[in-house]
Order: C-alpha cells, then sequence, then structure tokens
C-alpha cells in the first residue's frame, strides 16, 4: 500500500514538472508550503539518531541497545527523503548542480545542503559499523536468509572476525562517531531553523528558533521511536527484547521530551504576545483565535501537553498506550511544523494587495497532498526495506548485554 | 582609447563638439572603454552602434557621425553576463515617489508588465493602499523593488542568482536561479514574484533570445523574477517605463552621483527635495537601506477616494483568479 | 384650483419627461460619435537641432483607439523639403512607432537657399503632414563668473534675410544636464527669452556633482516650438565637484557579496567545521579498512 502511496506521489511530481509550480497551491505570498514544513519535519526526525544512539549510549544507559538499530534505520530514510522533498520543491531542479558550482557560503541554504550531506554520510556510518557484528551472525544461518541477502551481507561484512582488535577499533570508532553526531545534529536542525530565523518576518524573527527546533526534533524523534517500538515488536513478535520495561523508558524519555519542548514553546508564543507588536499582532492573533488556532491548539494540546499527561501514569506507559501517544506526537508535531511555515507567510510587513484573490490564502492542492503523503510513505518504505534486510535489534549487542547482565547476577549471588 | 569618431576623415573638424553632440544620449559607460586607469570613473564617451551616417548640417556643412547620436536612441548591443553583473560604473541610481501627487492610476503597473511581458496577476509594482495609524488618512503607496544597500534577498541566495552591482541595482539571473524561494521569504518588502507557470504574454521574437538579467527577458517558469529598474533604458540615457508612463508625474529616477532625479518633466536636486519634503524610506529599522525614497503625502493632489474606483476595479479583475 | 393643478401638474410631466429624453438621445449620439471617432491616427514630426550643427527630425506614428494609443510598426513614409520633389528620406517606423531622418547632403543647395522650410509627409499617395514649418535657429551660451557666483546667458537667433536676430518670447529649459532630463540652473523650471532674445539666470545649485574631473554639461533646451522646433545646445563648465565613486565595490568583502567575496570571519569558521568533522570522518573510514584488513589477515 505504501508503493501505492508513492506512485501517486511520482504522478503528481511529473505532473509539477511537466506544468510548473503552478499544480501547486503556492503563490507568491505563501510561497514555501508543505513541501517546506514537511522538510522540517523530516530532519527533526532525523535527529532520532543521535538522541538514541548516541546521546544514551554515552550516558552508558543500558536498556536503550534494542533500540540504536531503529533510530539509525529511522535516521537515515528520514535524512534522504530531506533531501529529495527539497528538490521537489525547487522551482528549477534541473539548475541543482548551480549549488555546487556557484555556491554562496554566505547562504543558511548551503549550509543546511553541507550538514545534511554530513549528517547523512556520519548515520550511515553508525548504521554500519554495528552492524558488522550482526552480518556475521547472519552470513552464518544462510538457510534462513536467503542466498541473495547472504551475497549482501558477505560484500558488506564479511570481513568481520569477531576479534578483540577488530572490536577495540570498532568501539573506539563508534564512540568518536557517538561524540561527533551530537553537535552536527545540533547544527543540521539549528541551521534548518535558520532558514526561517534569518529573515525579518513576523513569527521567524527569533532568536529562540536553534533551540526552539532542536527540543522539538528531540521530541518527535522519541515519538517515532515509541511507534516503530511498537509496531516492530508486534510485527516480529520481539516481546522478549524489546520489553515493557523499554516502554516504560522511553516513555519516560518522551515526557520529559516534551516538557522541554513545551518550555519553548511557552517563550516563543508567550513572550511575543506579552508585547504585541503591530507586525507580530495579526499573526499572534490568527494562531490562537483566528485561522489557524484549531490547527493551533491541535497541535499543543495533542503534540505535548495529552502525552505529558498520559506518560505520566504508569498504566500509560504500557506498550500500547504509549504507542497511541507516540502517534500523537508525531502527528502533533506534523501540523506543528505546517504552523512554522505558512502563517507567518500569509502576514507579510506590506499589506497582500493587487495580487489575485488565490494569493491571499492557502490550502494545498492534490498534487502537493500526493508528493508529501508520498515522501512520507517513501520514508516508511526505506525503513521497511532496511527492517527487511536487516536485524531490527543489534542482535550481537543484546547478547553481549545479556551475557553481562547475567555475570553481574551470578557475581552478586 | 580615444575618439570613436576621430579616426575618420569626414567627422567635422571639433571632434570634442561631436562627443557633445550627443543629443539627449546621457552620458554611458561604454564597456571598457575607458581612458583612466580607475574603471570606476564612468566614461563619458557613449556606447555607438558603429553604423555611420553623412547629413547635412544646419549651417549647409556635410558631417558624418555615428547613428547613436540622433534619437529615438537605437537599440545598443548586447551586453555580455559579466558586464550585466558589474553594471554601469560610476552610478548609483535611486527613485523618488511623490506620494502626494499618487490616485492609483496603475499606468505605472500596466506599462511595467506590458514592458517586461509578465503573466497576468504578476504585478512588479504594487500599489497599496496604507495607513499609518488609524487617525491619519489612507493614501495609495506605488511599491517597487527597493534595491536596498544591503539587501536580505542577496544574502540568502545559495547560487548567486540574485546579485547587487556597483550602480545599487539588483538583478536576477534566470539562468542561475534553482527556484528555492529563499529569496521570497527573506524580502520584507514582498516585492518579488515566482513564475508558477510558463509564460503566456511573451512574443515569440523575444522567447527565443538569451536571457538578460538587464531587461529580464526572456522570463523562466520556475524562477523569481522583481523589479529591475530598467537598466536596459538607463544605459540608453532614458527613464524606467513606470517613470515615463505615470501621468501625474510621481515616480522620479536618477542617479545619486548626479544628486538629481527627475520624471521627464520636472528635475529636482535629489538632496534639496529629500531634505525640504522630508523623504523617508520603508522599514527603515530593518536595515536594508533601500534606494526608494518616499515623499510625504501631505498637500495632496488628489483625495484618497479617487483611487478607489480602479482599487474596485482591479479587485474585481483578482477575485477571478 | 385642482382641476387647473392637474393640467400643469401633466404639462411639467411632459416637458421634464421630454427634456430627459431629448437628452438622452443626445449622450448617444455623442457616444456614438465617440465610437466611430475611436480609431483615430496621430502624426507627429519633430525637428532637432543639436549644438547648432547636427540636425535630424523623427516621426512618429500612433493610432488612437478607445482604449489606448497604440504605435505603428514597420510602416513606411516618406519625408520631402519644401515640395515632392525634394525627397529627405525614406523610413520605416520601428517597435515604438518612431523613425528618425538626415537631410542628406544632396539637398544641400535647397537647405541654403531659405531660411524658412516646409516639411512633407507623405504615406504612398496621401499626405499626412504638409505644413511643418521650420525657422533656422541658433542658441548660445555664455557664462560668467562674479565672486563665487556663476551666471549663464542663453542667446537665441534666429537667421533673417541672411542675419542672425534675436528670437524673443521663446521658452527654454536652462541649466545643468543630467540623467533623463534638465536640473534648472536657478528656481524657474522653464524660462522666456526677452526682446533681446536672451535668458538669464544665476547657478543656485552650489557644488553640485560632476563627473571624475569636476566638470558637467550646462544645457539650453527648447522643446516642440512653433516656429523652431527642438533646439538643443551642450557646454561644458568646470564648476562641478567630484563625486566619490567607490573603488573597492568588487573587492569588499559582505555578506551580501558574491559567493567568493564572503566575509572571512564565515569563510574561517566554515572551513574549520568542515575540515575538523570531515577529516574525522576520513580517519573513520580508513579505521573501517583497518578492521577488514585485521578480518582479511585473520582468515590467512
Amino acid at each position: 500500500m505504501l508503493v501505492v502511496i508513492c506512485i501517486i506521489g511520482a504522478y503528481a511530481y511529473y505532473r509539477q514538472l511537466r506544468y510548473g509550480l503552478v499544480v501547486t497551491a503556492m503563490r507568491d505570498y505563501v510561497s514555501w508550503g508543505i513541501y517546506i514544513s514537511n522538510f522540517v519535519f523530516f530532519v527533526a526526525i532525523s535527529l532520532v539518531g543521535s538522541l538514541i544512539t548516541a546521546i544514551l549510549r554515552l550516558s552508558n544507559v543500558k536498556w536503550s541497545t534494542p533500540l540504536t538499530r531503529i533510530a539509525e534505520i529511522i535516521a537515515v530514510s528520514a535524512i534522504v527523503m530531506a533531501s529529495l522533498i527539497i528538490i521537489v520543491d525547487m522551482g528549477s531542479p534541473e539548475k541543482f548542480y548551480n549549488l555546487f558550482l556557484y555556491g554562496r557560503i554566505q547562504s543558511p541554504i548551503m549550509w543546511d545542503v553541507i550538514v545534511i550531506t554530513t549528517y547523512f554520510f556520519i548515520s550511515c556510518i553508525l548504521l554500519y559499523l554495528p552492524l558488522l557484528p550482526d552480518l556475521k551472525i547472519l552470513i552464518r544461518h544462510k538457510d534462513k536468509t536467503g542466498s541473495g541477502l547472504n551475497k549482501l551481507y558477505r560484500f558488506q561484512g564479511s570481513f568481520w572476525k569477531g576479534t578483540k582488535e577488530q572490536f577495540k577499533i570498532s568501539n573506539k570508532s563508534i564512540n568518536i562517531l557517538c561524540i561527533l553526531i551530537i553537535p552536527v545534529a545540533f547544527s543540521i536542525h539549528t541551521v534548518t531553523s535558520w532558514l526561517f530565523a534569518t529573515t525579518y518576518r513576523p513569527g521567524w524573527d527569533s532568536t529562540n528558533f536553534g533551540a526552539y527546533f532542536i527540543s522539538g526534533a528531540f521530541l518527535v524523534g522519541a515519538g517515532g521511536v515509541v511507534v516503530a517500538m511498537y509496531v516492530f515488536r508486534r510485527y516480529y513478535k520481539l516481546e522478549k527484547y524489546i520489553t515493557e520495561l523499554h516502554f516504560d523508558m522511553m516513555a519516560k524519555v518522551t515526557v520529559l521530551l516534551a516538557l522541554v519542548y513545551l518550555y519553548f514553546n511557552v517563550n516563543e508564543y508567550l513572550v511575543p504576545a506579552f508585547k504585541m507588536k503591530k507586525s507580530e499582532e495579526a499573526h499572534l492573533s490568527n494562531l490562537f483565535s483566528g485561522e489557524f488556532s484549531l490547527m493551533f491548539w491541535f497541535a499543543i494540546l495533542v503534540g505535548m501537553i495529552f502525552p505529558i499527561i498520559i506518560l505520566l501514569f504508569k498504566k500509560g506507559r504500557k506498550p500500547l498506550p504509549a504507542f497511541i501517544t507516540g502517534i500523537m506526537v508525531v502527528v502533533g508535531a506534523w501540523f506543528k511544523r505546517y504552523l512554522f511555515v505558512t502563517p507567518t507567510l500569509l502576514h507579510p510587513f506590506m499589506p497582500m494587495e493587487d495580487v489575485p484573490l488565490s494569493y491571499k490564502h492557502y490550502f494545498p492542492s492534490w498534487e502537493e497532498w500526493a508528493i508529501a503523503m508520498g515522501s512520507l510513505a517513501a520514508c516508511l518504505l526505506i525503513i521497511t526495506f532496511f527492517a527487511r534486510i536487516y536485524p531490527i535489534i543489534p542482535i550481537e549487542e543484546t547478547i553481549m548485554e545479556q551475557n553481562e547482565e547475567l555475570e553481574h547476577a551470578h557475581e552478586e549471588v | 582609447m580615444g575618439c570613436n569618431c576621430g579616426n575618420n576623415g569626414g567627422c567635422s573638424s571639433n571632434s570634442r563638439r561631436d562627443f557633445l553632440s550627443t543629443g539627449l544620449l546621457a552620458t554611458l559607460a561604454a564597456a571598457g572603454c575607458s581612458t583612466d586607469n580607475n574603471p570606476f570613473v564612468p566614461d563619458e564617451k557613449p556606447a555607438l552602434t558603429g553604423e555611420k551616417v553623412r547629413l547635412l548640417s544646419m549651417d549647409g556643412e556635410v558631417i558624418e557621425m555615428d547613428r547613436a547620436f540622433l534619437k529615438p536612441v537605437p537599440d545598443l548591443p548586447r551586453v555580455s553576463n559579466a558586464e550585466e553583473r558589474k553594471g554601469i560604473a560610476g552610478k548609483k541610481f535611486v527613485m523618488v515617489i511623490d506620494l502626494a501627487r499618487c490616485k492609483n492610476l496603475k499606468k505605472c503597473q500596466t506599462a511595467c508588465n506590458h514592458a517586461h511581458q509578465l503573466n497576468p496577476g504578476q504585478n512588479w509594482i504594487k500599489v497599496l493602499s496604507m495607513e499609518d495609524n488609524e487617525n491619519s488618512s489612507k493614501f495609495w503607496q506605488p511599491t517597487t523593488c527597493m534595491h536596498c544597500d544591503e539587501p536580505p534577498c542577496v544574502k540568502v541566495c545559495p547560487v548567486d542568482a540574485t546579485f547587487q552591482r556597483q550602480d545599487g541595482i539588483v538583478l536576477i539571473d534566470s539562468d542561475r536561479c534553482i527556484g528555492c524561494r529563499f529569496c521570497m521569504a527573506a524580502c520584507p518588502y514582498s516585492v518579488r514574484v515566482f513564475n508558477w507557470e510558463e509564460n503566456t504574454t511573451i512574443e515569440p521574437v523575444v522567447a527565443e533570445q538569451h536571457y538578460s538579467c538587464e531587461t529580464s527577458l526572456p522570463q523562466k517558469v520556475g524562477t523569481v523574477s522583481k523589479c529591475d529598474f530598467c537598466p536596459d533604458m538607463a544605459r540608453k540615457g532614458e527613464l524606467p517605463h513606470c517613470v515615463s508612463a505615470c501621468p501625474n508625474g510621481v515616480f522620479f529616477f536618477g542617479d545619486l552621483n548626479e544628486d538629481t532625479v527627475t520624471n521627464g518633466a520636472e528635475t529636482f536636486r535629489f538632496s534639496e527635495l529629500i531634505k525640504d519634503k522630508a523623504g523617508y524610506r520603508l522599514l527603515e529599522d530593518l536595515g536594508t537601506k533601500p534606494s526608494v525614497y518616499y515623499l510625504p503625502p501631505v498637500n495632496r493632489n488628489f483625495p484618497y477616494e479617487n483611487g478607489l474606483e480602479t482599487q474596485a476595479e482591479t479587485d474585481s479583475l483578482n477575485s477571478t483568479k | 384650483m385642482k382641476n387647473l393643478n392637474m393640467p400643469m401638474k401633466k404639462y411639467k410631466y411632459n416637458l421634464v419627461l421630454s427634456s430627459v429624453l431629448l437628452l438622452m438621445a443626445w449622450s448617444v449620439d455623442v457616444v456614438a460619435q465617440g465610437k466611430a471617432a475611436a480609431d483615430k491616427p496621430i502624426f507627429k514630426l519633430s525637428y532637432f537641432n543639436v549644438n547648432n550643427s547636427t540636425q535630424y527630425l523623427v516621426f512618429e506614428s500612433l493610432m488612437r483607439t478607445e482604449h489606448s494609443v497604440l504605435p505603428q510598426i514597420g510602416k513606411e513614409y516618406e519625408i520631402f523639403l519644401g515640395d515632392t520633389s525634394a525627397l529627405v528620406a525614406k523610413i520605416i517606423t520601428d517597435k515604438h512607432g518612431k523613425a528618425n531622418a538626415v537631410i542628406p547632403p544632396s539637398l544641400k543647395q535647397a537647405w541654403e537657399a531659405s531660411s524658412q522650410h516646409i516639411f512633407l509627409v507623405k504615406e504612398g499617395d496621401k499626405e499626412l503632414i504638409s505644413d511643418y514649418t521650420i525657422n533656422k535657429a541658433k542658441i548660445t551660451i555664455d557664462t560668467t563668473t562674479a565672486d563665487t557666483v556663476h551666471s549663464i546667458t542663453a542667446t537665441v537667433q534666429t537667421l533673417k534675410d541672411g542675419k542672425w536676430v534675436p528670437a524673443a518670447d521663446v521658452e527654454m529649459k536652462l541649466g545643468i544636464k543630467r540623467l533623463g532630463g534638465i536640473l534648472p540652473a536657478g528656481d524657474d523650471e522653464t524660462l522666456t527669452t526677452d526682446s533681446s532674445g536672451t535668458v538669464t539666470t544665476e547657478l543656485k545649485k552650489l557644488n553640485l556633482p560632476g563627473d571624475s574631473k569636476g566638470n558637467y554639461l550646462l544645457m539650453a533646451q527648447v522643446e516642440d516650438n512653433d516656429l523652431y522646433g527642438n533646439i538643443i545646445v551642450e557646454k561644458s563648465v568646470p564648476w562641478g565637484t567630484v563625486p566619490h565613486y567607490n573603488a573597492d565595490f568588487f573587492k569588499e568583502r559582505h555578506l551580501w557579496s558574491t559567493g567568493r567575496h564572503a566575509p572571512l570571519w564565515l569563510v574561517s569558521m566554515a572551513l574549520f567545521i568542515m575540515i575538523t568533522v570531515w577529516g574525522t570522518l576520513i580517519y573513520l573510514v580508513f579505521q573501517i579498512v583497518k578492521i577488514k584488513k585485521l578480518g582479511v589477515n585473520n582468515t590467512a
């Protein structure tokens, strides 16, 4: 079914290439629409890689080990889709190479291109290195995986023997990567937020944007991981490895991140509302009680407040409620990204006049929806593809950990 | 390089006089034709077509001169992209818009759209209905691109498709533009328009030509465009289309290095005009340093209501799009 | 009384009704006439005399429709001097409906024969303009400086019976030549010559920027005069200041400069970050290669 959505999206893109961006509902005022909000959404989700894999791993949090693979896969797929959706948004993608021939380092878009490429590369390596021990196991079980996949595994990791030296180098490299990925992940979303914050517009002209976007990204990443955990647990029957404890801990992390994000939201909206500058007045009242109020309160309540309340209770942190809450977080986050982009563009400094009526409103056209949904479906497709060919739980690491726990238990006895 | 005219025998004796007999051609900077070592000093020698014409002078003498000295000014040879990016040396273009005279006739808009063959709905000049506060009166404000000295649009362009020239004009190179629309988000005056679809009004002859940044023709789909201060007209010594088209003389155009602006009929010293009438710029506190000054709507020629009729027409036209 | 009022009322009513109908009929008639006269061609011939030497004619052909005035492009016309035997030029209008023509050297004798000439314009056999009359005239600009006050005097003379005599009541602009127009030297936008054919003005625009050497051109312009056409004369004077030219424009580094001239602080920051991060990544790739080598060696 995901493939079907992707195909519809591809057809819509063909129409866009043929007729120009006029097939979208974007016009001179709302010149950025759901393509850009999808882009921000994808970049946000891709931060999950650094959160789970890097931060939790570096702080020696043991329960996070089974989740690292899921996190990295989500990160890689999201970053790939982010790059693709930004090309879709371009009016003249055939001149894409101009970015490299004539690029200006002064432009925040240039920074974004550089950081996204770097992050993609890091995430790939971070997916690959811990995968090596598992590849060894997979190669052994040729009967279960089939010969085609077996060839792939051999090509990718037959040199891994599991020796002490190899492990030493691998562990050191993974640690270096984990340290490196944190500033890169921070910068990727900060730079994306600067696409907005480097303009003068009310709603975007904020010094808060870097931290605001990053905290939002961490939140949606955590929510995404909870959802993925549940889905894979059910589908692959991994109850023994992704236990209720994992849901409990991830849910607690989500609550913490949601509280942080709520704090930044308060800063972002309450403080300008206190001042009600003329340029921001229309924008803010539109969000609080006007055209976008439904979406705004939905995003705040469903995306942050309800999840916090639900997950504060132990019963709320059980797998199924946590999964539903995770979905709420992700959906709320998508609408929040939409609210970043469109309302500000509808409140420019100069009044919107002398333009066709269609310029003064924005509701995405079917082509835009098709492409946006297509990109989301494609992201899920990539995740599913990776999940099919690689073990969703790092086997070797989990085994090692379980052995360590047993040793500890023995020692105590 | 010396006098372009003096190399042929048929030229009248006083070659300097022939330089001066440029008629109404303004000082044009010919590309690379500078006697000084400083390439930023404007060259007073006009760009020549190379076509000579023999004519009878008023005192009955036979003289020969380049066709470029006769009005109407012929179309000059195309300038290279590199020259278009550099701009006209020694000039710093500036525009003054007198809000006391504007009646919302939108003749400026019509002339500009026609000259640049824009799609209907794409207006490089927008005549906005403005009101400072509830107690002050409403007025009509024609808004062109401000050609800022510190342009936020140029800062954010990732491929150098929009650039600032030495004469202060900010242009767009549609061959370079990738259509990311970051410049549109960055511009606080909302003067940029996007080519969402193919241009339907363009003449076939123009559509075949190679894109020129100075004429902004032919427009390409998927790129940004905006008011360009008509640098092709300035090279010929003529005023931009909006300036000539306004029947009320609202637009004044000129060169800061000449300290003069004119609307074709009236000419004023720029520094005197701005000081006298308290000229101001839009969104001054954003620090963009725009090149378009506005004279406040005092001692209005027409009341605001005179412009409402055109507005109603425009609104009804726009509601169908 | 009532009976009397009724016929009066009826009479008044009829009067009003009939006058309204008459008014409507008249306005319809006017509109009909307007529509019939809608597509009216407009022809304009202008004579230019530049610096008392160069002279040429500019012909403009337009068509006035109901909504606008459109240029007539690519049409052929013929201009004659005096009568149809002396052809000045055959012209074709350009995309603005304009064309220019010079007086050819072959008409030298005819030109010198008189001080007044009539130009004709014909389209094929149809005579469009038959009475465009030009009298030969010239302007001289003189300047004097007393203390720090500059005075400019322009004298208009017309040729009469072989002698140059002053031309009075000629309206002209006198000032400094600028882009697109003339900046009046004094306070008045236009000046009119007195009985001796002169206008004098004091230069009120002090410290006006000139060219790179401090010179600018004074310009006297007579525009669309019934007798003399257009006369333009220029004279260079060294009264200007040298404006400031920014010679470093293309070398300056700004956030809004082209990519190669980014501010140094930005370039160095970006390079430093990229080298550090990618350096580490390349090192890690080498580590992977090392792992591979270890693995390969082990089997051997």
